[in-house]
C-alpha cells in the first residue's frame, strides 16, 4: 500500500525520466503495484499531486525557519527574507521537477492553478509576518494600503521564482540578490516614508483656513 | 543603492551626458572668458562622477577608489572627490548571512561560534565583518556580498567609456590595463586564495618588527567566508586623532615602510592595497594587517629594470637608463630619436621625484614640498598630449597604487623613517 509521500516520489521519477505525465492514473497506479482507487483515495489527479508537491514545500519552509533559534529576534522583514532564502533552497533539491511544473502552464498574469495551495499558504504566513510588524511598529498602519502589503509580497513571491527560473548563477546567487534587494525594497515601502510625511502636510495645509482661501476653495 | 546591471548602466550613462553637458558649459563660456581655466571643468566633471560611482558598490566602489589611489594620474579636482569614495554599501541581512554559512558549513553562525553578532560591525568593499567568539578567542568573520564575482566584467565594462573620457585615453591601449585591475579585482573575490595567501604573507612577514597579523582558520573559511583572529586596535584617523607622538609615529611608519619593502625586495610579491582600512594600530604600538585580498607579484622582467632604476649609478649612465626604459615599455621601439629623448627626460624626472626617499637614508614624509612636486609632476604630464596614450607595462598600475598609497599613508602619519631597511640585493 502505498502513502502519499511514496506517490508523490514515484509520481516525481515518471515526470523527470519520461519528460511528461503518465498517460493516465490506471497506468500509473499499476506501475505502483496499487489499486486505482488507492490513487484516488489521496490524490483526485496528477494535477493536485503537482499542487500537493508545492503546498508541501512551502509549509516545510514555514516550519523550518520557525524552528531557528533567531527566529523570535528577527523583525518582520528579516522573515520574510529568511523564508524566501529558505524556500529557494528547499526547491532546489527538486529543481527540474519545480521548473516542469511551471513551464507547462502557459504564462498569464493570473496565479496557475498548480501554484492556490502555496499562495494561501504564503498569504496566512504573510499575514502574521505583517500583523506582527504592524503590532511593533517597524510597519506603517495605512487605511486600505496595509490589508494590500500581503499581495505586494504575492507579486514579489511570483517575480522571485520567475527569476530563479532563469537564473543560471553559480549557486543561484543571483536569486539571491533578487531576494535582498526586492524584499528590502518591499519592506522600505511598508514603513514610514516621505511620503506619508507629504501625505500629512497636505492634510495639514488643506485643514488650514487661511491657504482654503488663497487657493479659492 | 542601484541594483540591476541595466540600473548601473543608466547611471553611467546619466553620467556620461552629465560630463557632456560639463564640457558644452565650459566651452560656452569660453566663447565669452577665454581665460576660463579648465580646472572648473574639472571640478564639475569630478563631483559628477563621484556622485554616480558613491552610489555604486562593489567592482565599481573599488575602480573609483583606484583612481583615487593613483594620484599622480589625476587632476587635483578629481582626486578631492575621491577620496571620498570610501566604503558604503548596504549590510546583508541577517537571513542571508545565515543562509550563506549554510551553503558554506552545512549549518549556520550560532552551530559553528559560540557567539555570533548577525549584525555587522563593518563593512568592506565586497564584503562585511561580523564579530564571533569561540572557545574563548574573539574572531573577525567576513562574509562576502553575492554575486560580486558576476558583476564585476560588466561593472568594468560600463567604467570604461567614463574612464577614457577621464583620463583622455584611447581605448585599445587602456585595454591591457584594465585586464590587469579586472584579473586582481576577481582575484580579490577569491575568499580561498586570500586565506592561502594571508598564512603565507603572514608567515614570511613574522621577523619583521613591530608588525603583526592576525591567525586565520582555514577549517572556518570558504569562497564566500573568512575566519580570522579579532585585531584591537586603531584605524589610521583615530590613531592620529589620539595625539601620538612623533617617535611613536615614527615607529609605526617604520613598520609600515618595512612591511612594504620586504615584500617586494624580498618576497618579489606585495600586498597591493595600501588603503587605511587594511590597517589597524594595536594598543601594543604595533602595525596590524587585516588585509590580503590584493596580491600583486612582481616578475623579474620588472623587477629589475624597474627598482634597478632608483639607484643613482644607473640614473646617471643615460644608456643604461634608456636600456631599462625600454624594457619597461616606457619608451617603444617605434619612437624616434627625439621621442626617446623626450621620453627620457620626461620619465627621468618621474623616476628621480619617486626614488628620492630611497637616495637618503632617512626620509621625511611629512614635508609638504615632495608630494606637491609629485602632483604637480602629475598634473603637468596630464595636460601634454605626448602621455595621452598611456606607456609602460601593466604591472605599473599595481606597484604604483603601492608605492603611492604608501607614500601618502606616511605622508598622513607625518613619519620620518629609515629607507634602507630594506633593498634590492643589487643595490649593494
Amino acid at each position: 500500500m502505498a502513502n502519499a509521500e511514496e506517490i508523490k516520489n514515484s509520481y516525481i521519477d515518471f515526470v523527470l525520466t519520461n519528460g511528461e505525465p503518465p498517460k493516465s492514473v490506471y497506468n500509473f497506479a499499476k506501475k505502483l503495484k496499487i489499486t486505482e482507487a488507492a490513487f484516488y483515495k489521496l490524490y483526485g489527479s496528477f494535477d493536485a499531486i503537482e499542487k500537493a508537491i508545492w503546498e508541501d514545500i512551502t509549509i516545510a519552509t514555514i516550519l523550518t525557519i520557525k524552528e531557528q533559534e533567531v527566529w523570535p529576534q528577527y523583525t518582520s522583514r528579516e522573515k520574510m527574507l529568511s523564508f524566501f532564502y529558505s524556500f529557494l533552497e528547499m526547491l532546489k533539491s527538486k529543481r527540474s521537477f519545480i521548473v516542469y511544473t511551471l513551464k507547462k502552464h502557459p504564462k498569464r498574469i493570473t496565479t496557475p492553478d498548480v501554484l492556490s495551495g502555496a499562495k494561501s499558504e504564503f498569504l496566512s504566513f504573510s499575514e502574521d509576518v505583517i500583523n506582527e510588524g504592524l503590532d511593533s511598529g517597524e510597519l506603517t498602519d495605512r487605511k486600505f494600503f496595509s490589508k494590500r502589503y500581503k499581495d505586494a509580497l504575492w507579486l514579489q513571491f511570483g517575480f522571485i521564482i520567475n527569476f530563479w527560473m532563469d537564473d543560471d548563477s553559480k549557486d543561484f546567487e543571483k536569486s539571491d540578490e533578487a531576494v535582498e534587494k526586492g524584499i528590502n525594497v518591499a519592506f522600505d515601502l511598508f514603513q514610514r516614508s516621505p511620503i506619508d510625511n507629504l501625505f500629512e502636510y497636505g492634510k495639514f495645509l488643506t485643514r488650514n483656513s487661511k491657504f482654503k482661501e488663497r487657493m479659492g476653495i | 543603492m542601484p541594483t540591476t546591471k541595466v540600473e548601473r548602466s543608466a547611471k553611467f550613462v546619466k553620467t556620461g551626458f552629465r560630463i557632456g553637458g560639463n564640457y558644452v558649459k565650459h566651452y560656452s563660456k569660453k566663447l565669452f572668458n577665454p581665460n576660463l581655466s579648465r580646472d572648473e571643468l574639472n571640478e564639475d566633471n569630478a563631483r559628477d562622477i563621484y556622485n554616480s560611482l558613491s552610489q555604486l558598490k562593489g567592482s565599481a566602489l573599488k575602480v573609483a577608489q583606484m583612481l583615487s589611489m593613483d594620484k599622480n594620474i589625476l587632476p587635483k579636482a578629481y582626486i578631492n572627490r575621491f577620496s571620498q569614495s570610501q566604503y558604503n554599501a548596504p549590510p546583508l541581512s541577517g537571513p542571508l548571512i545565515i543562509k550563506t554559512f549554510t551553503r558554506s558549513f552545512g549549518k549556520p553562525p550560532e552551530k559553528i561560534f559560540d557567539t555570533f553578532n548577525l549584525n555587522s560591525t563593518q563593512a568592506a568593499s565586497i564584503g562585511q565583518v561580523h564579530e564571533a567568539t569561540l572557545d574563548g578567542k574573539k574572531l573577525a568573520v567576513k562574509v562576502q556580498y553575492p554575486g560580486v564575482g558576476d558583476s564585476i566584467s560588466s561593472d568594468l565594462k560600463m567604467v570604461k567609456p567614463i574612464a577614457f573620457k577621464l583620463l583622455g585615453m584611447n581605448e585599445k591601449e587602456l585595454e591591457i590595463y584594465i585586464g590587469e585591475v579586472e584579473e586582481r579585482l576577481l582575484e580579490e573575490t577569491d575568499y580561498e586564495l586570500e586565506v592561502r595567501s594571508s598564512i603565507k604573507f603572514s608567515k614570511a612577514c613574522r621577523q619583521l618588527k613591530n608588525v603583526v597579523f592576525p591567525t586565520y582558520y582555514p577549517e572556518l573559511s570558504s569562497s564566500k567566508i573568512i575566519t580570522m583572529d579579532w585585531m584591537e586596535g586603531m584605524h589610521l584617523k583615530e590613531f592620529l586623532a589620539t595625539n601620538p607622538s612623533q617617535k611613536l609615529k615614527n615607529k609605526i611608519g617604520q613598520a609600515l615602510w618595512d612591511f612594504y619593502n620586504f615584500q617586494q625586495h624580498e618576497l618579489r610579491a606585495v600586498h597591493a592595497d595600501p588603503h587605511p582600512g587594511n590597517f589597524l594600530i594595536t594598543p601594543d604600538e604595533k602595525l596590524a594587517v587585516i588585509d590580503f585580498g590584493c596580491i600583486k607579484e612582481l616578475p623579474e622582467d620588472f623587477y629589475t629594470p624597474f627598482f634597478g632604476l632608483i639607484f643613482p649609478e644607473l640614473m646617471t649612465n643615460k644608456d643604461a637608463t634608456i636600456q631599462a626604459f625600454r624594457e619597461l615599455q616606457m619608451i617603444q621601439a617605434s619612437d624616434s630619436k627625439k621621442q626617446v629623448e623626450f621620453y627620457y627626460k620626461a620619465y627621468k624626472e618621474m623616476i628621480s621625484l619617486f626614488a628620492s626617499p630611497y637616495l637618503r637614508p632617512t626620509f621625511d614624509f611629512s614635508k609638504p614640498e615632495f608630494f606637491e612636486k609629485l602632483y604637480a609632476w602629475g598634473e603637468k604630464i596630464a595636460k601634454m598630449p605626448e602621455f595621452k596614450q598611456p606607456r609602460g607595462v601593466k604591472h605599473f598600475i599595481y606597484v604604483n597604487r603601492t608605492n603611492f598609497g604608501l607614500y601618502t599613508l606616511l605622508n598622513e602619519l607625518s613619519a620620518t623613517v629609515k629607507t634602507n631597511t630594506f633593498q634590492p640585493a643589487f643595490a649593494n
